[in-house]
């Protein structure tokens, strides 16, 4: 067990390693009731959510989810990047990053009541508990558990009230964040638990925080304090991210944010975010957050998250790195403990071959 | 068989074995024909688990007692290893850098790091004894220190 944004959370099971190459080449289940969920409800829900995330949700269907999106604040820094659920006009779901869900709650309850939204904000949170299972056997787990008809899902559909494996669920969706096939399942704990043993048995295995980090850096997929955060000294603006994922429409007017973000892409952005592999004579030195990047000696950028690949058996990491100098392909050195040593500049994913949420 | 204590807290199990010295910062120490083998404790590599690479020092490195000589990295963390004695590096398991995962499986056989020729024979003697090394994991973990 450890700590994650205040809770405390499964790190691993047994091995951190053995657990990412279930997700990769099976079925594992995490347990990220860590997570903030949150139900966003009244007649003003889709302007409210406008207002605040870099997407037109106005174009998200019913009983599908927005994609991931960004919350910005006024410097076209991001609050907290997430996911909105929409079942009807009125009726809206969010999961929000454990570390920001109060910041998150006090920052939409002031907005609505400083604009006069008809909305209300329900932290679900504790309600209900929340599990992710990912990987691409997942179609045969929930076969075996006896609800086949949740493989009818697309990617990012969501049902809500149903049942899984003979249990009430009140949501789950199509979707994850390890670059898997999968389902996200929110329900009651007690009905919770009586899933997780029922999928345990359907041949799905635990997994544990700790694999779902090297997961995600794999794929590219960011982490507040690590490749994005709200302090402009700290983080470069959003656009720097490269978020990827039609995140941001640029067809949408009047969100917050808007300004600066589009002065940034006017000006042209100082950082971009790129993926390093480390070159094969290195393959077992770990990046970790903070360190130097180098060209000769300039420093050009610096490391934001890192971890061993085991799909590629060897140290990668995401960087934001000076524009000038991000050329994929090309080498650039990293400091290690006073010591420089070369990885490739890499697009992402950094592995190949996996299904991107789209 | 070589005797050991099993040093049961939280739910956990650590092996200290009886036949090595100890230091503080989680290595073991050999004494072999006036040579003295080091590696890292069974406390050691599962606080770490999952080591993935490890930097061995050069054979003929001159140490001192304490001194980091070397770096272990795990997906969890980076951590030093130490000298366990003053001395001269005359033998490093290279297979280590092929074969991380031998100081997980096999802690105090084949994941051994390096062998040092003390300077000083006494330091030897100041290691911990194994009792003393079983009540110092008994505490690190109740006071939470992983």
């Amino acid at each position: 067990m450890g700590e994650f944004g205040g809770w405390e959370v499964p790190m691993l099971y047994e091995s951190a390693l053995k657990e990412h190459n279930i997700v990769r080449n099976d079925a594992g289940i995490f347990d990220v009731s860590h997570m903030g969920r949150v139900s966003i409800r009244g007649p003003d829900a889709i302007d409210f959510i406008n207002l605040v995330c870099t997407k037109n949700v106005a174009k998200t269907k019913e009983y599908w989810m927005s994609g991931p999106t960004l919350i910005l604040n006024q410097w076209a820094r991001v609050k907290d990047d997430e996911m909105f659920y929409r079942v009807s006009d009125e009726q809206w779901y969010v999961v929000v990053n454990a570390p920001y869900r109060e910041k998150m709650l006090n920052y939409y309850r002031e907005i609505i009541k400083s604009r006069g939204f008809k909305v209300e904000i329900e932290d679900l949170t504790f309600k209900y508990a929340m599990l992710a299972i990912q990987g691409p056997k997942v179609e045969e787990v929930f076969e075996k558990a006896g609800s086949a008809w949740v493989n009818d899902l697309h990617t990012l559909e969501f049902r809500t009230n149903v049942e899984v494996a003979g249990q009430k669920v009140f949501l789950i969706s199509r979707s994850g964040w390890t670059g898997e096939d999968g389902f996200e399942i929110w329900a009651e704990p007690k009905n919770l638990l009586e899933i997780y043993r029922a999928l345990l048995k359907a041949g799905a295995k635990p997994v544990g925080i700790i694999s779902r980090d090297s997961l995600r850096i794999e794929m590219g997929f960011v982490l507040g304090e690590h490749e994005y955060g709200e302090d402009p000294v700290k983080f470069p603006c959003a656009l720097s991210l490269r978020y990827g994922m039609g995140a941001i429409d640029w067809k949408k007017k009047g969100f917050i944010g808007e300004e600066a973000l589009r002065a940034c892409r006017r000006e042209g952005v100082k950082w971009i975010r790129v993926g390093l592999k480390m070159k094969k004579k290195y393959a077992r030195i770990i990046p970790r957050p903070g360190y130097k990047l180098y060209v000769d000696d300039q420093v050009v950028g610096w490391v934001t998250s890192g971890t061993f690949s085991p799909y590629l058996k060897r140290g990668v990491a995401q960087a934001y790195i000076d524009a000038r100098y991000a050329l994929f392909e090309e080498p650039v050195d990293i400091e290690v403990r006073g010591k420089r040593y070369p990885a490739k500049i890499e697009d992402f994913p950094l592995v190949p071959g996996r299904p991107v949420v789209k | 068989m070589t005797e050991e204590i099993v040093v049961e807290v939280k739910n956990k199990k650590y092996i200290v074995r009886k036949d090595l010295r100890y230091t503080k910062t989680d290595e073991w120490a050999r004494l072999e024909d006036g040579k003295v083998r080091e590696g890292i404790t069974d406390y050691a590599q599962k606080e770490l688990r999952d080591i993935v690479g490890v930097e061995l020092p050069e054979v003929g490195t001159i140490v001192k007692k304490g001194d980091s000589i070397g770096v272990l990295e795990s997906v969890k963390a980076t951590a030093d290893y130490y000298a366990v004695v003053s001395g001269k590096i005359v033998e490093v398991n290279e297979t280590l850098l092929e074969q991380p995962e031998l100081l997980n499986e096999d802690p105090y056989g084949e994941g051994w790091i390096v062998v040092i020729e003390p300077s000083d024979p006494k330091e030897f003697e100041e290691l911990l004894a194994p009792e003393q090394y079983a009540e110092l994991i008994k505490e690190k973990v109740e006071k939470g220190e992983h």
